[in-house]
């Protein structure tokens, strides 16, 4: 969190400089190496003046940034979990029923279904980012028109995954705060009752993240996709049709590395850290033992609509 | 000994917009219809004095930023310092067109799905890194005009010399001579003009 936060400022601390036109980031050296002033031409094309905007924003960040906190991102959060595995360990709960229907048959299809793009998108994204350990070619090619088939899965079903759970999705003030508050009782290894609806402020993240993030991810992959466009919207804005490929690869990264950080996340918490979690995204059910430890309110919602009843066993 | 720095400069005083020099490269290289590894522009259309055109291509940066961005590395840099790219290698991302100031890379459609295929550009006629003048080398990056001891084709074109190529410090003489020849560095009148009506 504080890393984020940290990282967040010092990209808007080198947007602005480099917008104001404080800092150039990068030298283009154009003249001759020698007395090579005059090789300059005293009226250079537009295009090249708009250069220094983002232009050299864009290769400043991709020379020094993205391929580093890409890595950091991948191997920080995989050791995070780690360690929260071996010391805290894994949430087990009684799986037997009383059991709950949680995701009908439609919502666990569209669930795969973005899953199944998410992991042709995820890993290629990330080849083609450190393509050069992979020596490039052919593979890394191939990467690239995975990395698009995944993106038109993902938007077939992008409404339909925003559809079903936007409502139990929305920010819940009184849920979520105390959620945050405890940190959604994972570095507990008791059981507590953490306060959530249907879903946590954790999944809820994720879901925002896929749907807002994925949004932005499509509409800046399209962009850098096609590649030649013309926007009338652009010369208003006084943007080169190059400028905004620039503009939608930093944004492409950046919101890569969110994605990436929760989608790690979201295996670690389905895989590892909740036994019986994948089964229930399979099934469609979760039992009431975990409804009532993880989504305490959704629980006392059901127990007060008569749905369950409270002389529930909890064997451990 | 010092190396050669192979660099190009259009000198816009002379460039007449004839499109001699990219219509020379896409034959000479066999480009399909698209590609332009090297375009004539002229700015200022139509403003008087200001007007001018000149020609455009990958101008071989020394720290070309094309080489940094890349993903997978696929450029290198000459010792004469001409930068080209391994076609085997680069997948075609087009990072290299965010960097360049120059909008040089260009990429043709790729037959797989009409994708964006690979990048193509100037290589100021030197080839690839196949074997020099091998049908590889010729197939994916045209002519190697350097390796045979000729001009690139764009400048050797030029009809009047306003396309210069060759080592940094060659080009910055001649270009030297010609503004000390024509007596002063920017004309904005007609030789002849102050004489023959005053100011």
């Amino acid at each position: 969190m504080k890393k984020t936060v940290l990282f967040i400022l010092m990209t808007l601390g080198a947007y602005a400089r480099v917008i104001s036109g404080q800092v150039p980031l990068v030298q283009t050296d154009l003249s001759a190496s020698k007395g090579g002033d005059l090789l300059v031409s005293s009226q250079m094309i537009q295009n090249i003046l708009h250069y220094q905007t983002w232009g050299e924003l864009f290769v400043y960040l991709q020379v020094h940034w993205f391929r580093l906190l890409f890595a950091v991102i991948l191997i920080g959060v995989i050791v995070v979990f780690a360690i929260h595995y071996l010391i805290i360990g894994a949430k087990v709960f009684n799986e037997n029923c009383p059991c709950v229907l949680v995701y009908p048959l439609f919502q666990r299809v569209v669930h795969w279904i973005a899953a199944l793009s998410f992991v042709l998108i995820i890993p290629t994204g990330l080849i083609m980012e450190f393509g050069k350990y992979l020596g490039g070619g052919e593979f890394v090619r191939i990467s690239r028109h995975i990395h698009a088939i995944g993106t038109v899965i993902f938007i077939i079903v992008f409404i339909p995954l925003f559809y079903i759970w936007v409502r139990a999705m929305l920010l819940s003030f009184r849920d979520d705060t105390r959620w945050i508050y405890m940190l959604g009782g994972y570095l507990n290894k008791k059981h507590v009752k953490v306060p959530a609806g249907k879903f946590t402020f954790g999944q809820k993240m994720w879901f925002w993240m896929a749907i807002l993030g994925g949004f932005v991810m499509i509409v800046t992959g399209a962009a850098m996709y096609f590649q030649n466009f013309d926007i009338a919207l652009l010369s208003k804005l006084h943007l080169d049709q190059v400028d905004l490929l620039r503009i939608s690869a930093i944004t492409h990264n950046f919101v890569g590395m969110a994605i990436l950080a929760l989608f790690i996340t979201h295996l670690y918490m389905s895989l590892f850290a909740i036994k019986g979690s994948l089964q229930s995204m399979i099934t469609g059910f979760k039992s009431v033992h975990e409804l009532k430890y993880l989504h305490h309110s959704y629980y006392r919602k059901l127990l007060t609509k008569g749905f369950i009843s409270e002389d529930y066993e909890e064997d451990k | 000994m010092s190396y050669a720095r192979m660099k190009f400069y259009c000198d816009d005083r002379r460039c007449i917009d004839c499109d001699g020099c990219s219509v020379a490269c896409a034959e000479a290289h066999e480009l399909p219809v698209g590609i332009s590894r090297r375009k004539v522009v002229t700015l200022n259309e139509g403003v008087e004095g200001k007007e001018f055109s000149t020609s455009m291509a990958c101008m071989h940066c020394t720290d070309a930023p094309c080489e940094q961005v890349c993903p997978v590395d696929c450029f290198y840099i000459r010792e004469d310092g001409i930068v080209l790219h391994d076609k085997n290698i680069c997948i075609g991302c087009g990072y290299c067109l965010y960097a360049c100031p120059f909008g040089a890379p260009q990429f043709p459609e790729d037959n797989a799905f009409g994708t964006r295929g690979v990048m193509d550009k100037c290589t100021m006629c030197a080839g690839g890194p196949e074997p020099t003048n091998s049908a590889a080398e010729r197939k994916l990056y045209g002519q190697n005009r350097i390796a045979e001891g000729k001009v690139p084709v764009c400048a050797a074109m030029c009809s009047t010399k306003a396309l210069l190529v060759g080592d940094g410090e060659d080009v910055s003489n001649i270009y030297r001579q010609r503004v000390a020849s024509r007596g002063h560095g920017v004309q904005s009148r007609p030789y002849g003009w102050s004489t023959a009506y005053g100011r």
